[in-house]
């Protein structure tokens, strides 16, 4: 099935749940814009578990430099720069 | 020629144990490491196994007997046929007297050393593992790194209750062994102060505007600064083996991170040769590979100093278990109220409390420019 841009962001949503639920939180209602570091859902370890599954899961490879809000803040971010890395 | 085989010791606290049972008897050819009975405190049960292959020549203890760790429990021999040795009550009591002098620790670096413990020249009365150490060290010292993680074999019984023995993973061996490092060798001290928040928490969120970092640094600036420490203060970097301190090179900073189910300590090598955003950048990579599970073999050993937090589970505080060769480990715990606890386990062969204490004071706040 062809990634879109809507079914990035619903996976990474999903993780980011998973993620959140560890720690006790609830990160259902992040929104689409929300800036994930921002939110306190997820802390740095949690951060760096969802970049870890990333990475793996749309199979790109990530430069420290990439690492940033710019890139991968929010969850449209995150899956636009899946897009872009894949184009 | 005859060779004992002794009552061993089951805990500290318990100079005196009971004889079970015999599962051998006079004349039966053993393995090495065959049971041959077993011994129980209040506490515990243990297998006593023996030391090395024979024929079992005769007993000293009794079962349902109360015996005096150390002491004779049995004798074997090369053949059936040798003599089983004399003792003397008066001598026997001696001899129990002595050898319970030896630290349980001693005996196995005796053991496997080869060494009998009457050649040690005892320490405040005892045989003790600095002893036996210092005793290695004037023949050559080959062998004074000799490993005592048997202890835990030794003393290891398989409890009362029913249940399944399940093999360890890789990472759970390696955390067995490193605990098992900061039990057999280290002195561990831990100390902790309480600080303010706010310095750091400023500085760090200033930090990620500035640099436009996903990740909060606050914790690989906090590292950061520990390695600058250990830059300044030899001391801090640094171990102790053969009696002597054994000062590091380089800084390899250890993080510790919970990935899944597993523990790592993820190392940075060299860390004291990068500048604050090479170290935290370099950081980043190295936790972001633990959290993969694809750790270099270089990033998860070496470790010289280590960091360790369990922020992220609300934990106010913890005492964190020293790496192998490492003095010094800082843990970092969530703060209440704009104040924090900032602890440190220590290797008290290697620091004091009150440089633990100074290098955690310069530690509780970002470095004044």
């Amino acid at each position: 099935m062809a990634l879109t841009k809507e079914s990035i962001e619903a996976e990474i949503k999903a993780k980011v749940v998973e993620i959140a639920a560890q720690t006790g939180d609830d990160a259902s209602e992040l929104e689409l814009d929300d800036i994930i570091p921002a939110t306190g859902l997820i802390d740095s370890t949690g951060l760096l578990e969802l970049i870890a599954w990333y990475e793996k899961h749309y199979e790109i490879a990530l430069a420290q430099e990439e690492i940033n809000i710019d890139n991968l803040g929010t969850l449209t971010r995150m899956a636009e720069f899946v897009l872009r890395k894949k184009s | 020629m005859a060779t004992p085989i002794y009552v061993p010791r089951i805990n500290n606290n318990d100079d005196e144990v009971k004889v079970l049972a015999f599962d051998v008897g006079v004349g039966d050819k053993l393995q090495s490491g065959q049971i041959v009975g077993q011994i129980e405190t209040d506490k515990a049960v243990l297998d006593v196994t023996a030391p090395s292959e024979g024929y079992v020549l005769g007993f000293v203890a009794k079962a349902e007997e109360v015996v005096k760790v150390g002491s004779v429990m049995l004798w074997l021999g090369e053949s059936k046929d040798e003599a089983v040795p004399e003792i003397q009550d008066a001598a026997a009591g001696q001899s129990a007297s002595k050898v319970s002098q030896v630290t349980a620790k001693a005996r196995i670096l005796l053991e496997q050393n080869g060494l009998q413990a009457e050649l040690i020249p005892q320490v405040d009365g005892r045989v003790t593992v600095e002893a036996v150490e210092r005793y290695l060290a004037t023949k050559g010292g080959a062998k004074v790194e000799a490993k005592l993680s048997a202890v835990s074999q030794v003393l290891d019984v398989l409890p009362e209750v029913e249940g399944n023995q399940v093999n360890l993973t890789r990472e759970e061996k390696g955390m067995a062994a490193t605990v098992a490092w900061h039990r057999d060798f280290a002195v561990p001290g831990y100390i902790e102060i309480d600080y303010d928040l706010a310095p750091w928490a400023e500085y760090a969120k200033r930090f990620q505007d500035e640099k436009g970092l996903l990740m909060p640094p606050l914790l690989p600036l906090m590292a950061w600064r520990l390695v600058e420490l250990a830059r300044e203060t030899q001391r801090l970097n640094a171990t102790f083996v053969g009696n002597k301190r054994f000062e590091y090179a380089p800084v390899n900073l250890g993080f510790t991170i919970q990935a899944g189910e597993s523990l790592y300590l993820a190392v940075v090598r060299q860390s004291q040769a990068l500048d604050e955003f090479g170290f935290v950048n370099s950081l980043g990579d190295v936790l972001r590979r633990a959290a993969g599970h694809n750790l270099r073999e270089s990033e998860a050993s070496g470790a010289t100093i280590a960091f360790s937090s369990m922020e992220r589970w609300k934990v106010k505080r913890h005492i964190p278990i020293l790496s192998p060769h490492t003095s010094l480990m800082v843990a970092h715990a969530a703060g209440q109220d704009g104040r924090g606890v900032l602890g440190a386990s220590y290797d008290h062969r290697v620091l004091n409390g009150g440089q633990v204490v100074a290098a955690l004071k310069k530690l509780s706040s970002p470095k004044k420019s």
